[in-house]
């Protein structure tokens, strides 16, 4: 009887404290998520992002600021790029006494990891633009208003603008562009070469990743495909159909039949330019630098070319979006939150972060800058930017573009697509890509 | 003629001998030539993550010393530490549980028994990534999801849900004689000395086994890891670690690194099992004497 009194009274001393637990913890969630939505709804961002203008002899503030960017910003090695531009933040503001902490987290995982659990996640976070859409459904981002907006516009070009906006607003400081070009042998092409795609599997060969659906699609929008119309509207759906796909298809079963094409996929292309099988590949600012060590003084970088079909030249266009700082809406100094954000995409910033990382810089008055201007790869990346590519729509509905493209990929390269069926084929492409299922 | 046929036997069975060991040539080899490729691929002079040859052209012991040294970007020593604190305690914690539990289930008589055992059936019959989500949650509300505590965490995720898994030792208890344990009661043993002093010492190859099993997850669970660990990537375990060298960034600098990094984990792992591979052998042998 005794015992069993006992454990009476240990279980419900056990219930009480986990109830305890429950509801204390409960509570200040609620708190923290009702203050949270009526300072970021709309006025937060805004107001701190205007008092900080306005307030020039800022107010004492102590706060710990959690930053999130990829670990190659934040090694020894590679200049420590986040933690010095973030003292130097500090040492700017002298009012604030700031701590800071840094976590690893790449551009492309912040839709996974501050979606995880936004309000333990950083305050401030480097995102790729196509995470913007799941951000904001989840409340990871905030918007931006006042002055740092302002700054957005007026330091960017248009297309980097829209690329960090969604419905007329601000949500990230953009600090790079994100596009894929052409790395070429030099020995192999000219510069004229470069310029049309059959031209240079004439002279050499060239490696493309067929079976990759974030590059085949240049085919395709260079032929008048268009992905929900100019890339925001959502209704408007993907429109891969008819004969101007059909006429893409066909093209590319050519493409792969020729003995000078390489679908380049598990690092083929890399390791084909190693050893001088491959002459061109298509990549990005993060293989720079190994295209660089494979072809040393033969190394050129150059935007996308055009290439032949039916007789007419038709421009390939890459996929292209930015890369930003973010500020999420949970923060609890979103005054010092939204500085940072700004001061982590200014200038100064990028061109550190050119200087160490090589980070292709999107501020226009920097790229005017003739130091940086003379890289080849800054001028191909942004030549890419401006002219041969599309804004990658992150629209909700681009996630069943993915999977059918690389479908239609991987099926070219099998040979199980043939001018037999590419009309077929094609038609059932564009019906996947336009319905919900898987 | 007799002589005919018995050469015709022999022949008989030679050949289908012959085919036999031609199969199961060819099935080992299908299964250890994955093995022997990342071997291979971990000394591998040439750079990138694709070569046209199937072995490598040159070799070397670079991708091990990058591994190890080159710690700024990925830090692949601490990843590997983190990952042994952690396996070693869960290792520990799990074991325990485990066989407790089998040993409850096996020995003891207690209403909730039956249904206990059918409870843990069917939730086993979950996967364990389902309650991720929950599991971060709830780690959150303690406080265990930051800092240092990373790593407790960890080991609480690893070795609280093992008591579950107590079929395969609590069937091996069930073939050591009861008749020992009234033995050993009679001399006036508590129920945990029988556990500790009788059944113990005769369940040896079934506690290898636990401790190999318990040992190893840590080093092979990737999601738990992930959703846990966050950006904090000085508690990352050595599965985040493998995982991000094939990212986009890394991928044609760490493939080699990624395969050295690959046979490491397995040395910690062949290590204990080499260690404890002599008690596999004792069994039952001379439990019962005369």
């Amino acid at each position: 009887m005794k015992k069993k009194a006992l454990a009476l009274v240990l279980a419900s001393a056990m219930v009480a404290s986990l109830a305890g637990c429950g509801s204390s913890e409960t509570t200040t969630a609620e708190t923290t998520a009702e203050t949270t939505a009526e300072t970021t709804a709309e006025t937060t961002a805004e107001t701190t992002a205007e008092e900080t203008t306005a307030a020039e002899e800022e107010e004492a503030i102590t706060a710990t600021i959690t930053v999130w960017g990829p670990s190659e910003d934040q090694s020894e090695e590679n200049g420590n790029w986040l933690p010095t531009m973030c003292e130097q933040f500090a040492a700017e503001h002298p009012n604030w006494d700031i701590t800071f902490e840094y976590g690893v987290c790449a551009e492309g995982d912040a839709k996974a990891m501050v979606t995880q659990d936004p309000t333990a996640a950083a305050d401030v976070y480097m995102f790729a633009n196509d995470n913007i859409t799941d951000l904001i459904a989840s409340n990871g981002i905030a918007k931006l208003g006042g002055e740092t907006a302002e700054y957005v516009q007026s330091t960017n070009s248009a297309a980097i603008v829209d690329s960090v906006s969604v419905d007329g607003d601000i949500y990230g400081v953009p600090f790079t562009t994100n596009t894929w070009y052409m790395y070429y042998d030099t020995s192999v092409f000219t510069e004229e070469d470069v310029k049309n795609l059959d031209t240079m599997l004439e002279k050499g060969v060239v490696s493309f990743p067929l079976t990759n659906s974030w590059y085949i699609q240049a085919f395709y929008v260079g032929n008048g495909c268009t992905l929900f119309g100019d890339g925001y509207d959502e209704a408007a759906g993907i429109d891969f159909s008819g004969d101007k796909a059909v006429a893409v298809t066909e093209y590319l079963v050519d493409l792969v039949a020729n003995p000078n094409f390489v679908n380049d996929a598990d690092g083929k292309g890399l390791s084909g330019l190693r050893d001088g099988s491959v002459n061109a590949i298509f990549s990005g600012s993060w293989d720079a630098a190994s295209v660089k060590e494979a072809l040393g003084d033969n190394f050129g970088a150059v935007a996308l070319p055009t290439y032949t079909l039916n007789g007419e030249e038709k421009q390939m266009y890459a996929f292209a979006g930015s890369k930003a700082i973010g500020v999420n809406p949970n923060c609890e100094n979103m005054q010092v939150a939204v500085a940072l954000a700004k001061y982590l995409g200014s200038a100064e910033a990028q061109k550190a972060h050119y200087e160490l990382r090589n980070i292709v810089p999107c501020n226009t008055e920097l790229l005017a800058d003739s130091s940086v201007a003379a890289d080849a790869v800054v001028t191909a990346q942004n030549d890419t930017f401006d002219n041969t590519s599309i804004i990658q729509p992150f629209v909700a509905a681009m996630g069943n573009y993915w999977g059918p493209a690389e479908s239609m990929g991987k099926a070219l390269i099998n040979g199980e697509v043939t001018h037999e069926n590419a009309a077929e084929q094609t038609e059932a492409m564009n019906t996947t890509m336009n319905s919900d299922g898987l | 003629m007799k002589k005919k046929e018995t050469t015709s036997a022999k022949t008989r069975r030679f050949i289908t001998n012959s085919i036999v060991h031609i199969c199961l040539a060819i099935l080992a080899a299908v299964w250890v030539f994955p093995i022997l490729w990342v071997v291979l691929t971990s000394f591998r002079a040439e750079k990138g993550s694709y070569t046209t040859t199937f072995l490598p052209k040159s070799y070397t012991l670079d991708n091990y010393i990058k591994l190890f040294t080159d710690t700024t970007v990925l830090d692949f020593p601490q990843m590997f530490m983190n990952t042994l604190i952690i396996a070693i305690f869960s290792c520990l914690i799990s074991t325990f549980f485990v066989l407790s539990v089998s040993y409850c289930m096996s020995r003891l008589r207690f209403k909730m028994r039956k249904p206990y055992m059918n409870m843990a059936m069917i939730i086993g019959l979950f996967p364990g990534f389902m309650s991720m989500v929950a599991v971060y949650y709830i780690l959150k509300a303690i406080g265990l999801s930051e800092g240092s505590m990373i790593r407790v965490a960890l080991v609480l995720v690893y070795s609280a849900g093992t008591g579950l898994g107590f079929q395969i030792a609590k069937g091996f208890f069930d073939t050591i004689p009861k008749s020992l344990d009234e033995a050993a009661y009679l001399d006036g043993a508590t129920k945990f000395q029988v556990f500790t002093k009788v059944t113990m010492p005769l369940s040896k190859p079934i506690i290898v086994y636990t401790v190999l099993t318990s040992f190893i997850s840590p080093w092979v669970d990737f999601i738990f890891a992930k959703v846990i660990c966050r950006a904090e990537s000085k508690y990352y375990t050595v599965a985040i670690g493998l995982w991000k060298m094939l990212e986009k960034e890394y991928i044609d600098n760490w493939y080699t690194c990624f395969a050295a990094g690959a046979v490491c984990i397995s040395i910690p792992i062949a290590a204990l099992f080499m260690f404890m591979q002599r008690y596999y052998v004792d069994g039952l042998s001379g439990a019962v004497k005369g």
